[in-house]
């Protein structure tokens, strides 16, 4: 087998997406994405910015048809589309009426109209063809590009479709607060329900009310495909929802006493996906059974020197797990954090010297650092930045790094300090700094 | 010179606000009239989502963004707090 259809096994009249005015077949699907594909300016890499789940799906599959990557950046930050868009020359992007981005040439999406015919055979996508490029953070500040080809992202889409128990016969609906630019959006709120000719809404619901709306929209065996942070609001709201069949989570631990209250809120099973942007979904766990990871099958753990890789048929080179993990002698394994220098906040995971020296750039920083702090209640911990930035005001420096780096790694708060407790070496160690910065914060004098 | 609070509840929102977000900043200064997102307080979705919960919870109104007044309510303290007094039930 050398390719695999755009779509998995759907009639012509079944429903594909549900949009905000009502519901896309198949056919209109194929019909949008043929007429699209027929507009696409011919360039060899797009960034798709749209805002629909399942506009970006029509523009991700015309681009496909026309041999285009679908570029996937790992922030909206301003710097890092235009980064993007420069390191990759003759790109464009793919946007939506009311969302200019300024210094990048773009496509507005336009309201698809009539429906073609059903094509006598579905398209076809070639394995190897490179569908799409992930970005993830590097340590030097530079986004690092991971390749997804078509192979890789089907497969996974199988493999956890497989061990999720749903067949192509469920007719489930996916219902998603995740955004589809991410790669497990991509993999569990794009991929997953397309190949098994399920119903994916269009939406990206935030707030309680809006998931228990999303969700009430499609009929079916309803799955949400969400994060620990939505589920804690959810059970927190305690809103009552439509029956579900399954909730998907991923891009942060879930610890098993939310997991337990989400299962008791949702009246249903809680699975977990452990995975990141290099290798794509990698595993999976009910975590209310149990902290132990099953592989998705096809998907193999194998120690190289050090460190611990992921190889899988459609990978073309082993990838190194970010994380610290233990590998039982039956394959599965146990999670015990992030390697130092990452951290994930929300799902967005970024290397604290990327951002270290996206602070260093910022004009009138003599020196700086980020740190996050121990966890506590809230539902997302933030970063805390101390830095030496004599005349600068907090409000300037938050500014510049607004354009620089995504919203929810801007540090909260951003102390002004003359200097950093740097020891002997010139090293910062954590405990000094959570100490600094707590004697800062409540404008204590600090030790000199 | 800011504009100063309307209201008892606009001033027990900038508390509100300041304490769930955890924000470095006097709620009392907060302009009633300023952005809440963006260039304003600079709050994101994360910020919205929690500040949403709260509200829920001390006034009983649940925010959703489908609303098609949702970017307007969003806009300003006292916008919010024009809403939570129009859909409150606590």
């Amino acid at each position: 087998m050398h390719d695999a259809p755009l779509i998995g096994p759907y009639n012509p009249e079944d429903v594909l997406a549900w949009e905000a005015d009502g519901p896309r077949t198949a056919r209109q699907f194929l019909s949008d994405v043929s007429r699209l594909a027929d507009s696409l300016p011919d360039r060899p890499a797009v960034l798709n910015l749209l805002s629909s789940r399942y506009e970006f799906l029509v523009g991700f599959a015309a681009a496909m048809l026309r041999g285009q990557l679908t570029l996937l950046p790992q922030s909206r930050a301003p710097q890092t589309l235009r980064r993007i868009a420069r390191d990759y020359s003759e790109s464009y992007c793919l946007r939506n009426q009311d969302d200019p981005v300024e210094g990048i040439e773009s496509v507005v999406m336009r309201r698809q109209g009539s429906i073609a015919g059903w094509p006598n055979r579905i398209p076809h996508i070639p394995l190897d063809q490179v569908a799409a490029m992930a970005f993830t953070s590097g340590s030097t500040g530079q986004p690092m590009p991971n390749k997804k080809t078509w192979g890789a992202l089907t497969a996974v889409a199988r493999a956890t479709g497989a061990r999720l128990q749903l067949t192509t016969r469920d007719r489930a609906a996916v219902v998603a607060t995740v955004p589809h630019q991410h790669m497990f959006g991509l993999e569990a709120s794009v991929m997953l329900p397309i190949v098994h000719g399920f119903v994916m809404h269009a939406g990206r619901p935030l707030f309680p009310a809006d998931i228990r709306d999303t969700l009430a929209d499609v009929a079916g065996t309803r799955i949400l495909v969400t994060t620990p942070l939505h589920l804690r609001a959810c059970v927190t709201a305690g809103l009552r929802v439509p029956p579900l069949g399954l909730v998907l989570s991923a891009t942060a631990p879930l610890s098993r006493s939310l997991a337990q209250e989400a299962e008791r809120h949702f009246q249903t099973a809680v699975h977990e996906i452990f995975g990141f942007a290099e290798a794509g979904s990698v595993a999976e766990r009910r975590t209310t059974a149990g902290n132990r990871w099953r592989p998705l099958d096809g998907v193999r753990l194998a120690q190289d020197q050090a460190a611990w890789t992921v190889q899988a048929d459609y990978l073309p080179v082993p990838v190194r797990v970010p994380d610290r993990i233990t590998v039982d002698a039956d394959g599965q394994f146990i999670v015990h954090g992030r390697e130092v220098d990452q951290i994930n906040i929300a799902g967005h995971r970024v290397s604290l010297g990327e951002l270290n020296q996206k602070l260093l750039e910022v004009e009138g920083v003599q020196d700086g650092i980020f740190f996050l702090p121990d966890e506590g209640a809230d539902l997302v911990t933030r970063l805390i930045a101390c830095v030496v930035a004599p005349g600068k005001a907090v409000e300037e420096i938050q500014q510049a790094l607004r354009r620089s780096i995504d919203p929810v790694f801007l540090p909260r708060p951003l102390l002004l300090v003359p200097r950093l407790p740097r020891n002997g070496t010139g090293k910062l160690p954590r405990e000094a700094l959570l100490m600094f910065a707590r004697r800062h914060a409540k404008g204590l004098p600090h030790e000199t | 010179m800011t504009e100063s609070f309307a209201s008892s509840l606009e001033r027990d929102l900038a508390s509100l606000i300041v304490q769930t977000l955890k924000l470095k900043v006097d709620p009392a200064t907060i302009d009633p009239t300023q952005a809440l997102f963006g260039d304003g307080l600079g709050l994101d979705s994360i910020d919205a989502l929690e500040l949403s919960l709260a509200i829920s919870q001390t006034y009983g109104y649940q925010l959703k963004s489908s609303d098609p007044e949702i970017k307007a309510i969003f806009s300003s303290l006292r916008a919010l707090a024009n809403a939570i007094e129009k859909n409150r039930t606590k």
